[in-house]
């Protein structure tokens, strides 16, 4: 990037309603699509009467792809317009960051919801054989992106320790049940054997068609990381996202989020090939004008990386997406300068979005977006 | 005698869990989901009944998490931030605590479905012990959070004594945080002498049986001086203990053994925690058995439904071979 504070977001983005009802066969209300067609009109893209009639047809699978296309297309070019220098297609192909995987991955079944809090749950599957590589899961909307857009393309990738956490592990703990005798240990090896047979049977091979395909930069994306932040959990999420990426002609970054980040700071030194680390900070933030220390509390961890010797670009994120609040552009350009005034090195900065923008509506994401993108000009001025 | 039970929140049955949705979103009244919890809470209780399990819970579906019917009915307290549950994928609101905390009515009776529990079988309460509840709360009016442990504790006393005088004849403490050590820190003495005071605080005047739950850790790390705690039934997470470590020590009261693994969906083989569970017990009561339960290692809830019975009909059966070894 030649210019300072590069703009980005880090995967996804809601589904609007068309998106959602045309994708599962349902017939659009007039209103619905009328909203569809305002949106793009709104976004400048072209085509819309071949959009409308799509939105009309009946079910049936060109529909249903064409749908994700353009879902797609509108995703990148909302992105465009609010001004993100890097980009993605909001997610728009895949149902979410877990399912989507192991849908199309064989080795898995799928057990039913477990809680998450509340009146949340997610749809936890099983390990219950050997995973194996059944078909790609990012090759086609990456192909998608990267046609559509001449802005740099960053590919949200879930990574094996957050797949491998968020899963039960029949097979391997049932391999070792004779093997091991100790619960504890036998628990560890089956899931650290686990994590290595999915990064080599199936994930090295998405990254290899990504790459081939021209993918120049994969984000790893591991919520998972500090779930159970022990020494020798940390070790194994080090060494997989290490076999994960290693060899590799493309650039990696790591994003984490909402976690324990005295723990990560511990071993982040120890991650190879990975250019920067975005993680949210926005969130734990004050909203106050400011680049004092009491002020920008939200950003006190970063002085906890810097400590512990890291020294790659960070991901910062300066939109909360959590709330509809709409972040001042003095106040993303705030916690920029602030981080600025830790880091010392403004190049390492990339003004960012805490995480995705799946939980917020296109509209509220655009505004927050654009003052993303303004704030991170005004801190440039402030520079310069 | 030998005994099983569950040993925290089940999970909602599927057919709950899209009511629940739908609740959320909007779709559906309160009364609504209050009939599916009513219902789906006697299916739960028949299904503990159907295994003729020792103690039977009204399976907590209401419960967003353990803290929580407190949290929501304690004056002092109020709900706050998610945040993680130990090393689970799953969260808990944290109780902020602003005020001294009061009891000013009854808190668990309102989550719980006393007039279904069987009349032809003994009932357990499961609730949060005062070290777990004071380690996960944001303190901000106790001057530390023994202040805080002890306050809780007179609490718990006055609410266990109401779910005693309502038939509860089996009262769980969980108590993971007294256990879970990531960092490997470890709990100090003087902290477990607290703790045992204010055990003794919350089980004062009780006649019925207590059982401190531990879950998540090693309960290994808390011996000698757990075998002093003022309750009847000591629980150990298997999955997390030194077992070896545990096995040095004569146990002078009962425990609950947390054999089946709550967080895995593989279903165990029966002889081995069967031949695991005798060691146990064989080295910690070398002269004369005491109570043993069979139980889940934590809460079913994070499993599916249709899973979280199936370990519940394994716990039943170890529990019949135990019974079978050790009462012949």
């Amino acid at each position: 990037m030649n210019k300072l504070f590069p703009t980005q977001e880090i995967g996804s983005l809601s589904k609007p309603k068309w998106r959602v009802k045309a994708y599962r066969g349902n017939p659009l209300s007039e209103e619905e699509i009328t909203e569809a067609l305002n949106w793009g009109r709104k976004l400048g893209i072209s085509d819309l009467e071949k959009f409308a009639e799509i939105l009309r047809e009946k079910n049936s699978p060109k529909r249903r792809k064409a749908i994700l296309e353009w879902s797609a297309k509108y995703a990148i070019k909302l992105f465009e317009t609010a001004g993100l220098n890097i980009l993605y297609d909001g997610e728009q192909w895949r149902s979410e960051m877990y399912e989507h995987v192991i849908r199309r991955t064989a080795g898995f079944e799928f057990l039913g919801y477990v809680k998450s809090f509340d009146y949340r749950y997610f749809r936890k599957a099983a390990c219950v054989e050997k995973p194996k590589y059944s078909k790609s899961f990012y090759l086609e909307e990456f192909v998608f992106t990267k046609k559509n857009t001449e802005r740099v393309v960053k590919v949200p990738f879930t990574g094996p320790y957050t797949l491998v956490d968020w899963t039960f592990n029949e097979y391997y703990e049932r391999k070792l049940v004779d093997k091991i005798k100790d619960f504890k240990l036998r628990k560890f090896e089956a899931r650290r054997e686990f994590i290595f047979d999915l990064i080599k049977e199936v994930l090295r091979t998405e990254i290899k068609k990504l790459v081939d395909a021209g993918a120049k930069w994969i984000q790893i994306d591991e919520p998972a990381v500090t779930t159970n932040p022990t020494d020798e959990e940390m070790k194994l999420f080090v060494e997989a996202f290490n076999e994960l990426v290693k060899g590799f002609n493309c650039r990696f970054s790591l994003h984490n989020c909402y976690s324990n980040y005295a723990v990560l700071a511990k071993y982040v030194c120890d991650l190879k090939n990975c250019s920067q680390l975005s993680i949210e900070f926005a969130n734990r933030d004050s909203r106050d004008l400011g680049t004092e220390d009491y002020v920008r509390k939200g950003y006190g961890d970063l002085k906890i990386f810097e400590e512990e010797g890291y020294n790659g670009d960070y991901g910062l994120g300066v939109i909360d997406v959590h709330t509809n609040f709409i972040e001042p552009p003095e106040l993303v350009r705030d916690r920029i300068l602030y981080a600025v005034k830790i880091v010392k090195d403004p190049v390492r900065i990339y003004a960012s979005t805490d995480c995705g923008l799946r939980t917020r509506s296109w509209d509220i994401s655009f505004k927050k977006l654009q003052s993303l993108v303004s704030g991170a000009e005004l801190a440039r001025k402030v520079l310069s | 005698m030998i005994g099983c039970y569950v040993t925290g929140i089940l999970p909602r049955p599927d057919e709950l869990i899209e009511k629940t949705r739908a609740y959320d979103r909007g779709r559906i009244t309160e009364k609504e989901l209050e009939e599916n919890f009513s219902k789906y809470t006697d299916i739960v209780i028949e299904a503990q009944a159907s295994l003729n399990l020792s103690f039977v819970t009204d399976g907590m579906l209401r419960w967003q998490d353990l803290l929580r019917p407190f949290v929501e009915n304690l004056v002092g307290a109020s709900v706050g931030s998610l945040a993680r549950w130990f090393n689970n994928n799953t969260f808990y609101r944290k109780p902020v605590i602003t005020e001294p905390l009061e009891r000013s009515g009854e808190i668990v009776k309102k989550v719980t479905y006393v007039e279904k529990l069987p009349k032809n079988r003994q009932w357990k309460i499961i609730l949060p012990a005062p070290y777990t509840f004071a380690t996960l709360s944001e303190n901000r009016y106790y001057k530390d959070e023994n202040e805080l442990m002890f306050s809780y504790a007179k609490i718990l006393n006055e609410e266990i004594k109401s779910l005693a005088e309502s038939g509860f004849s089996y009262i769980q403490l969980s108590d993971p945080a007294l256990t879970y050590d990531p960092f490997k820190s470890g709990i100090d003495k003087d902290t477990l002498s607290f703790i045992e005071d204010s055990l003794k605080l919350a089980v004062r005047g009780l006649k019925v049986k207590t059982c401190l739950q531990t879950f998540f850790g090693d309960f290994s790390k808390i011996l000698p001086e757990a075998l002093d705690f003022p309750v009847t039934h000591l629980g150990i997470d298997i999955y997390e203990t030194n077992i070896e470590e545990v096995k040095t020590y004569d146990f002078g009261k009962g425990v609950c053994l947390g054999l089946v693994d709550a967080r895995s969906s593989l279903l165990e083989k029966v002889e081995e925690l069967v031949g695991v569970a005798e060691k146990i017990i064989d080295s910690i009561y070398p002269s004369k058995i005491n109570d043993v339960f069979i139980a889940p290692n934590c809460d079913l809830e994070f499993l599916p439904w249709k899973r979280a019975f199936e370990k519940m009909k394994l716990t039943r059966e170890i529990t019949g071979k135990l019974e079978e070894k050790f009462l012949e």
